[in-house]
């Protein structure tokens, strides 16, 4: 067990270059952050800025081009792909904008997927208590076309807590629902990793929903402009509504 | 390992795993259909070809065998038998049928054994014992033709036999599979009596040996030396090289067919294959972030392509058995013998193709997923990156590979490669003209017509290659129906009216004259009569055949039989010297003009014959046109009749009956027992039969083809399917209605189709042309039939096909199309 100070997430002047046909293009120039455990952490930031290349890069989903990230202690640049992924296993759950749901799958069987991978026997028992505490217990053999996009993301919720992940990454995880599913989804999303004690940072362009993390890095032009703290006492007053 | 096959099993409801199975089907079946087909014909070849001689050794000889050299077998310890085949005309009371007839001792066959049965086109028990004298078996096509049954006399020549049995295989006699006249044994005590057997009358004589192989040796080595050019001594080897090297050049042939199909597979698991990766991309990259590595994505999609190959495979090789039961059913007629049933040895050519389709067409396309991103999740690819130029190439080796296996070498694949290249740049240019001229014509319009037309010309690549597809199918279709229903009736169209439709051969000297006023006092129309003499080519210009051309090579046929040989006193009009003079006192050879260049030899150049005994080397004099669809009897060489005449001769001439004088004809023919008469209309039944035997079996292969044809326009549709709903998804969010979407795809598909119809319909023609004028030397005619099945064909099936395909364009709600997007 790590302490509840341990870093779970450190980047060392991060880079990310692309190479487009106009020539080299520098996405993220130098960035350093630290995201302890347990904290919650909102990147926010202009289409463009470079949120969603810091999210795959800290997640270990790519390595950047300079400098250095790291999940707890691995050093990501040291690890290969096959390596990466083992880690991501072990560390990591995912939730997307557009939930990513295995088509052909249904919804108790997309949230076993995790925990069958890593060769988990008892992955149907906790698919389904996941899936009832998401609320989903009567839809399980549903399959997501049959599910609203408010149920698919509740799906998706149930899947990435499933792995029992120390960290917890969100990708606009509102960005294709209402505003009331939105709000519902939240909820969950906070009440889910509160309970869990999980890390979670999340890719947001919801200022309300950014507010209910402990911290925001705003991000300008592929650098972190200026992190903002956020006393926890407001939280509750802040919620999303749009 | 579970994982991926439940994965794989919701997949199967999903098209593009569902294309890649049954393309997997087909390639296998095809191939072994076929491969099975052929093993039996192989293996009934090699069955036979220890029973092929009836003995161990043979000497065949067209002249009656000297006793002594029975007599010295016999005194070595050999068994022997004597055998005598000749073709003669059988009589019932309802007709009368020229046969292959087989007179043998009572100790034949001295290996293997008959098959008879008591019952018409039973399959046969063995038997060991002949036909006792007095009796006969006839074969079941020959008691059908005569109209007679077990326990009925037919008459040969002028002597009554008693049918004792069906004759289902002769074990002597296993040579021609596709023989043209139906067989009888019977037994050689009564062939004297038959009065048939004439001097000069067409008889191979056979003198059968059985027994230890040092004592064959020694009556090889005292016999050898005695041999004439007309005797031959025969192991059971040298008797089955042409029926073999038949045998592979046919399968070749048929699995070069079967590589269209198992090619157009592949193509189709190809386009499955990409449109499975595309639609996995994203998932694949979502397993990745679940903490999926390389590793197991690898392993899932490995047991994945397992069991689809397994499944495919399967399947396959079941259908394949049908296939083959199905080919031999519909040649079950022509066959002279009973097939052996299939052995299993041909089957890892199936599953070879399968496998190494799957591995070249499919693996390097799936192997993309393997590196596919995880950021992909985040920021969506739009497409793969290029290559897939490179990955079909590998796709395209491996069927070549696969051809260059079926066929034991590079010559006719490459061959095949190069034809199919050049008809697709044609149908390539000649499409691109027809869809851009389409799209010019239908510009400015608002109706199906533009949206079809112009869908057409965007998807430019795969609609050309799909353009490609159904015209080579179709002109497969078209000129198979060609040969089959106009070859032989443009044939007979041109035969002159009046031309002879009857021959008369075997008729003694004696006989000619008599026969000659009979046929005048029904006023029939007889062509010359000529005297046929047998004799064989030994040596051109001074050199032996057999080094000149070996007889493993391919040998022209005038030097690898017997020929007949005549004299004439002049040539009829349907000859014309082309070099040289001919006159009745030339003193040198009259050749015909075809031959002549077949073996290379020029007016002044010598031949060597062998006839009766004697060896007359002489000059070719005049080299002769012949035109052989007059019906008259023509001969490849016309010697001097001081060469020929002390010889025994038989004479042949040519009849017109009138179908009002056949009966009376018949009648008088049948006085004359052992005079053979060949009807030119049933021989061109049985000929037209054959034809359309051998076609349907090739048709059952294009089905194949055309089904695997069928399967890369599904394919390719579902490939551009998702562009198609989302196009079809905002035409009707923009008002469109779903008759004009429907009328676009019918556009779309049906001028494909007719075009594919059209071209294929015109490539069909300059085939039967090339084959009417180049092949069969005949007239070239118009096949007006062709030019409407191939456009309706094309537009029906394509039409069909496609709209089935694209369905769920016009099925789908516009509101579910575009949320998805």
């Amino acid at each position: 067990m790590k302490s509840p100070q341990s870093i779970a997430i450190k980047t060392e002047q991060l880079v990310h270059t692309v190479s487009t046909s106009a020539g080299e293009l520098t996405i993220l120039k130098g960035i350093d952050i630290e995201i302890k455990e347990g904290e919650s952490v909102a990147i926010v930031g202009a289409s463009g800025s470079g949120k969603s290349t810091l999210l795959g890069l800290i997640a270990g989903l790519d390595v950047g081009t300079g400098g250095e990230s790291y999940i707890y202690e691995h050093a990501l640049s040291n690890l290969n792909e096959e390596q990466r992924a083992t880690l991501r296993g072990e560390y990591i759950g995912f939730i997307f904008q557009s939930f990513h749901l295995l088509p052909s799958l249904t919804a108790l069987e997309n949230v076993m997927l995790p925990a069958e991978l890593s060769g988990d026997y008892q992955a149907q028992e906790k698919a389904m208590a996941f899936l009832q505490q998401v609320g989903l217990q009567h839809r399980l053999d549903h399959y997501p076309r049959q599910l609203s996009g408010g149920e698919q993301q509740r799906v998706a919720i149930a899947r990435a807590f499933a792995s029992n992940p120390k960290i917890l990454f969100a990708d606009e995880p509102t960005g294709n629902l209402d505003a009331d599913t939105g709000k519902i989804i939240t909820d969950l999303l906070f009440e889910l990793n509160a309970s869990q004690g999980t890390t979670l940072v999340m890719v947001t362009h919801d200022n309300k929903l950014a507010q209910r993390c402990q911290r925001q890095l705003i991000m300008a032009g592929g650098c972190i402009n200026e992190p903002r703290t956020r006393s926890n006492e407001s939280e509750s007053d802040e919620v999303s509504e749009a | 390992m579970n994982l991926a096959i439940r994965i794989l099993l919701r997949e199967l409801k999903s098209g593009d795993v569902m294309t890649l199975v049954i393309a997997l089907i087909l390639s296998v079946s095809t191939v072994t259909g076929i491969g099975l087909f052929v093993d039996r014909l192989q293996s009934s070849f090699e069955l036979q070809s220890s029973t092929l001689l009836a003995a161990d050794r043979v000497i065949r000889s067209s002249q009656a065998l000297p006793d002594e050299w029975r007599q010295q077998a016999h005194d070595f310890g050999l068994a022997t038998a004597n055998r005598a085949s000749f073709s003669s005309m059988v009589f019932s009371d309802d007709g009368l049928q020229l046969s292959q007839i087989s007179a043998v001792t009572a100790s034949y066959p001295l290996r293997g054994e008959y098959l008879v049965e008591q019952s018409l086109f039973g399959e046969g028990v063995p038997s060991i014992a002949g036909p006792k004298s007095g009796e006969i078996w006839v074969s079941s096509r020959l008691a059908s033709l005569l109209n007679v049954a077990i326990g009925d006399s037919v008459q040969v020549g002028e002597k009554a036999l008693l049918i004792t049995a069906y004759l289902v295989r002769d074990p002597g006699s296993s040579m021609s599979a596709f023989a043209v006249a139906p067989r009888a044994v019977m037994s050689l005590s009564d062939l004297a009596a038959t009065e048939i057997i004439q001097p000069g009358s067409r008889v191979r004589y056979a003198l059968m040996m059985a027994g230890e192989s040092n004592v064959l040796e020694q009556m090889a080595q005292w016999v050898t030396p005695k041999l004439a050019d007309n005797q031959e001594w025969r192991t059971p080897r040298s008797g089955g090289q042409g029926i073999g090297a038949t045998i592979n050049r046919a399968e070749s042939f048929l699995l070069l067919a079967g590589t269209l199909a198992v090619m157009m597979s592949g193509v189709a698991m190809a386009l499955a294959s990409n449109r499975y990766v595309k639609r996995h991309l994203t998932q694949t990259a979502v397993l990745k972030t679940l903490g999926a590595t390389p590793n197991k994505i690898g392993q899932i999609l490995f047991w994945q392509l397992c069991a689809v190959f397994a499944l495919g495979a399967g399947i396959g090789l079941v259908l394949g058995w049908f296939a083959q039961e199905l080919i031999a059913l519909s040649l079950d007629v022509l066959l002279s013998t009973t097939l052996p049933p299939p052995s299993l040895t041909k089957v890892w050519v199936g599953l070879m193709t399968g496998l190494v389709s799957l591995v070249t067409f499919c693996v390097p396309l799936m192997s993309r997923l393997l590196t596919i991103s995880p950021l992909t999740v985040l920021q969506p690819i739009s497409h793969l990156s290029g290559r897939s130029g490179l990955l079909y190439l590998i796709g395209f080796a491996g069927s070549f590979a696969l051809m260059v296996v079926y066929t034991g070498g590079v010559l006719l694949p490459t061959l095949m490669v190069v034809s199919v290249a050049v008809v697709a740049s044609l149908v390539g240019s000649v499409g691109f003209g027809v869809f851009s001229l389409g799209r010019r014509l239908s510009a400015g319009r608002t109706s199906g017509w533009q949206i079809g037309l112009a869908s057409l010309r965007r998807r430019l690549g795969a609609n050309l290659f799909q353009l490609l597809v159904f015209t080579l199918i179709i002109m497969l279709g078209l000129i198979l129906t060609g040969m089959r229903t106009s070859l032989i009736s443009d044939w007979q169209g041109q035969i002159p009216e009046n031309a002879p439709n009857h021959y008369l051969f075997n008729v003694q000297k004696n006989n000619v004259e008599e026969v000659k006023s009979q046929l005048t006092d029904l006023s029939l129309v007889q062509s010359d009569w000529y005297p046929m003499i047998l004799g064989r080519v030994t040596h051109i210009n001074g050199e032996e055949v057999s080094e000149l051309f070996p007889p493993d090579t391919n040998q022209p046929e005038m030097l690898e039989r017997e020929l007949n040989l005549t004299w004439a006193k002049s040539l009829g009009s349907d000859n014309q010297v082309i070099e040289g003079t001919f006159s009745a006192e030339s003193e040198g050879i009259s050749i015909e003009s075809y031959v002549a260049e077949e073996i290379n030899i020029r007016l002044g150049d010598t031949l060597t014959l062998f006839v009766g005994g004697e060896e007359h080397t002489l000059p070719i004099t005049s080299i002769r046109k012949v035109d052989w669809s007059s019906m008259q009897p023509n001969f490849y060489l016309i010697l001097p009749q001081a060469v020929l005449e002390n010889f025994p001769a038989n004479y042949i001439t040519s009849v017109f009956v009138p179908t009002s004088k056949q009966q009376d004809f018949y009648r008088t023919m049948s006085n004359y027992p052992t005079i053979s008469l060949v009807n030119v209309g049933d021989l061109i039944t049985r000929i037209q039969f054959i034809i359309a035997q051998v076609s349907q079996a090739i048709l059952l292969v294009l089905v194949f083809i055309v089904t695997s044809g069928a399967l890369v326009l599904v394919a390719s549709v579902r490939a551009s399917l998702d562009e198609r709903l989302e196009e079809g998804a905002l035409l009707r969010t923009l008002g469109a209605s779903k008759q004009l979407i429907q009328q676009a795809m019918l556009i779309e598909f049906g001028f494909l189709g007719t075009a594919a119809g059209l071209i294929a319909a015109v490539a069909a023609e300059v085939c039967l042309f090339g084959l009417q004028v180049f092949v069969f030397e005949l007239a070239p005619s118009f096949h007006p039939l062709l030019w409407i099945l191939g456009p309706v064909f094309g537009f029906t099936v394509v039409t069909l096909i496609g709209v089935f395909a694209g369905r769920s364009v016009i099925k789908v709600p516009p509101m579910r199309m575009l949320r998805a997007l």
